[in-house]
């Protein structure tokens, strides 16, 4: 986070939406990022770092067209068909670290978003709405995991009138539905390249390449789970949270395999740590603005050995047929249709990774993670994994209640002992 | 407990497939003031509908058989509780495109058949296009009966009839047993007249305010009230495939609600109807934690502004303990527009 701090220490005095449309501003990022104070202390960290300045600044100085995807929209399709993927959800978790997100939802709130919706899209509709995210050509929303996407994406797209697309996943056990989402896909693809002009036989390529990088990145990111798996993996759930900007933004590019690959060879070379101490799950995502969770959970010599949402759960893809491929991935996602496909992911993660507790954060509006948490914990605890659900907010400070968090944190992990 | 009910709650749910398999489906309205009987199953920041719907199942006794539509997250909820907390239910999760259009109807006439494929199995018998068609005819026969028992009835008169049509039980054999309470509409023609639109009020809340305030509900576009009765959902074909198709179109042709994608058509429907019924203003009035509705509104509301009809934004937690605080802002908005 020192990075961040560094950009808001130089511009947060003059930050305005012109700023991040100057090549100024760019250059200045890039050379504070390679700074040796500022390196990350991951090698895959470095990789995915530079991956994402350079999409960003290539997003905000529009080098090529630029698509607002969701979590679950496939950066593969849109790597493939030559446009770059924005994810606004990200962009707000990056205002959130920084302690901007509130200036932003208190202007979404002018335009009567009310406090009711997720913080991550109130967040991101101010931030559109000040003219701080780079103009999208196109909008790519999944319909899950939450209604939130296409929904504000289509008050995006009226905003700055670019077409939406949304792509319908099925519910599981339709398999005319996965044809019809691979129809859809490559509608959206041919969309896409229209916008990168890329005709269709280079659009193919483009798409099978993707494909094959991210088969790449997935052999990898087996690797790792096994790794994570062992009782002295040096790799902390807080850390490996972010990964799931990785996960969502980079497959299907160079730097998607090459984080998992150093990933991989990294924890091989790190070895063991040896220490022993709980092992905890996190389900949703964390506070982006404190760290407080995670120091009480060090304080009791706690880790968090996996996270929900940076696993692999997709086989490899045949790069020979993307639109299928892409199709069967995303309706297989364990966030597609009813909750038992989430809960009993949570509850494999929970064995596989032999956890001693689970904590789900209840981030307010998520009606998706909230709606079925009550689920997950009962077919946790059913396992034996005693869980906690904690209420707050992922992005905006003002609605977490500190105190409260910490009792309640410190009095589940006494009881885990 | 009659075998042969089954509760539904989204107003996309194919009410004619569940006749034509013998059922009598029933709309739940469940109970909002027993709501937080459901908080240990669903989180209090979802669709106060959907935590009552549950609230009164749980007091019920079984069978609890359900058909839930895949609208909105909060639904999917309800779904995945009732499944739960009623395993020996017939629950079925139907899926319903955002995208409408061609592979909308595609998608949807392939959701039926799986419906039907699961009442099959559940009811042992096959369900005969012929069959659906009947059960077409006696639901166009009900909407009828509707449009013409709500003709200058006021609006919480409107939405008890509808949860009458809704929720009394149905089937094909015997539509005219279901006749609705005879509208008396009182004040009928007095106050001033409003369009209301949203996603389910409860008519004994927020509805009877507006109409203490002074306002006369001239069309209630919500899935509760004439949104669900404004346009047939009668399939014709001579085969199943060619009547599943015409249902999935009909049911993808009427006004829709938020959570589809097709904003324009619903823009300029809400205009048109305000147009027709000589509506002054408009009252967006919605149920709290529904983000189809509430991610809405800013949208709708620039586009009345441009079309200069006013509009008042309300928001209702169903069972309105406290709609009164917003009198003032009702009372305000009636006079500005009068
Ligand atoms: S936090 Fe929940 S509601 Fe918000 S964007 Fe993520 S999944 Fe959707
Ligand atoms: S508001 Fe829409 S999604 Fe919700 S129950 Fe009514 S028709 Fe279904």
């Amino acid at each position: 986070m020192e990075l961040l701090e560094q950009i808001k220490e130089r511009y947060l005095d003059r930050l305005s939406p012109a700023t991040f449309r100057s090549r100024l501003f760019w250059k200045t990022v890039e050379g504070l990022a390679l700074s040796p104070l500022n390196r990350p202390q991951w090698k895959a960290d470095r990789v995915s770092l530079a991956y994402f300045l350079r999409a960003t600044r290539d997003a905000y100085l529009h080098r090529a067209p630029v698509v607002w995807c969701n979590l679950l929209t496939p950066s593969e399709l849109v790597l493939g068909s030559g446009c770059i993927p924005f994810y606004p959800e990200m962009a707000a978790a990056v205002a959130a670290s920084a302690g901007l997100a509130p200036r932003f939802i208190d202007r979404a709130a002018e335009e009567e978003f009310p406090s009711d919706a997720c913080s991550y899209h109130r967040c991101l509709l101010g931030c559109a709405l000040e003219g701080f995210l780079p103009e999208p050509d196109l909008l790519l929303a999944v319909n899950y995991p939450c209604d939130s996407a296409p929904l504000s994406f289509a008050f995006l797209g009226d905003l700055y009138r670019a077409p939406l697309f949304v792509l319908e996943a099925p519910l599981p056990g339709r398999e005319r539905g996965v044809e019809e989402l691979a129809g859809r896909m490559a509608e959206a693809a041919r969309a896409m390249a229209g916008l990168s002009g890329r005709r269709e036989r280079e659009m193919m390529e483009g798409l099978s390449t993707a494909v094959e990088l991210s088969n790449r990145a997935l052999r990898h990111l087996r690797e790792v789970e096994e790794m994570r798996k062992r009782d002295d993996c040096t790799l902390d759930g807080k850390d490996a949270m972010g990964n799931v900007s990785v996960l969502a933004g980079c497959l299907g590019s160079q730097a998607g395999a090459d984080f998992y690959r150093l990933l991989a060879e990294e924890l091989r070379e790190r070895g063991c740590r040896g220490k022993n101490g709980l092992r905890i799950m996190w389900m949703h995502l964390k506070p982006w603005y404190s760290q407080t969770i995670f120091q009480i959970l060090e304080k009791h010599g706690a880790r968090l050995v996996c996270e929900e949402y940076t696993h692999a759960t997709w086989e490899a893809m045949d790069p020979r047929d993307p639109f299928p491929s892409l199709a069967r991935k995303l309706g297989g996602h364990f966030l597609v249709g009813a909750a038992e496909r989430r809960v009993s992911h949570l509850v494999r993660l929970a064995r596989e990774y032999r956890v001693d507790g689970a904590i789900h954060y209840n981030h307010w509006g998520c009606r998706q993670s909230c709606g079925s948490a009550p689920l997950a914990k009962g077919a946790l605890q059913r396992a034996g994994v005693p869980t906690l659900i904690i209420d707050g907010d992922c992005i905006d400070d003002r609605e977490y209640q500190e105190g409260q968090v910490a009792t309640r944190l410190e009095a589940f992990l006494e009881s885990l002992k | 407990m009659d075998e042969d009910l089954i509760t539904w709650f989204c107003a996309y749910t194919p009410l004619e497939l569940l006749t034509a398999a013998g059922l009598k489906p029933v709309r739940s309205f469940g109970d909002p003031d027993r709501i937080d009987d459901s908080d240990a199953f669903l989180h209090p920041a979802i669709c106060p509908y959907v935590r009552s719907c549950l609230a009164q199942a749980m007091q019920e006794e079984g069978p609890h058989h359900a058909v839930f539509v895949n609208s909105c997250d909060g639904m999917r909820r309800l779904h995945d509780a009732w499944k739960d907390l009623f395993p020996d239910g017939f629950v079925f999760l139907l899926d319903l495109p955002r995208n409408v259009g061609k592979s909308g109807e595609r998608m949807l006439a392939g959701e039926y058949r799986h419906l039907l494929e699961a009442l099959r199995s559940w009811r042992g018998r096959e369900i005969s296009h012929a069959e659906i068609k009947a059960a077409c005819r006696a639901r166009e026969e009900l909407r009828r009966e509707y449009i013409r028992a709500a003709e200058g009835a006021g609006g919480g008169e409107r939405l008890l009839l509808a949860r009458h049509f809704q929720s009394a039980p149905q089937d094909a054999a015997s539509p005219a047993a279901t006749r609705g309470p005879a509208a008396t509409a009182p004040g009928a023609g007095r106050g001033v007249p409003v369009l209301l639109t949203g996603n389910i009020l409860n008519p004994a809340g927020m509805v009877s305010l507006l109409e203490e305030a002074g306002a006369r509900v001239v069309w209630a576009d919500l899935c509760n009230g004439d949104r669900a009765f404004a346009a047939p959902t009668l399939a014709e074909g001579e085969s199943l495939g060619e009547v599943l198709g015409a249902l999935a179109a009909a049911y993808l042709a009427r006004p829709h609600c938020a959570r589809m994608l097709d904003g324009e058509r619903r823009h300029r429907t809400l205009v048109e109807n305000a147009l027709r019924a000589g509506a002054r203003g408009i009252i967006y009035a919605s149920l709290k934690f529904c983000d189809s509705y509430l991610y809405e509104y800013p949208r709708t509301r620039e586009m009345l502004q441009r079309e200069g009809i006013p509009v008042l934004r309300l928001e209702s937690d169903y069972a309105d303990g406290h709609a009164g605080q917003v009198l003032t802002r009702v009372e305000a908005f009636l006079e500005m527009i009068s």
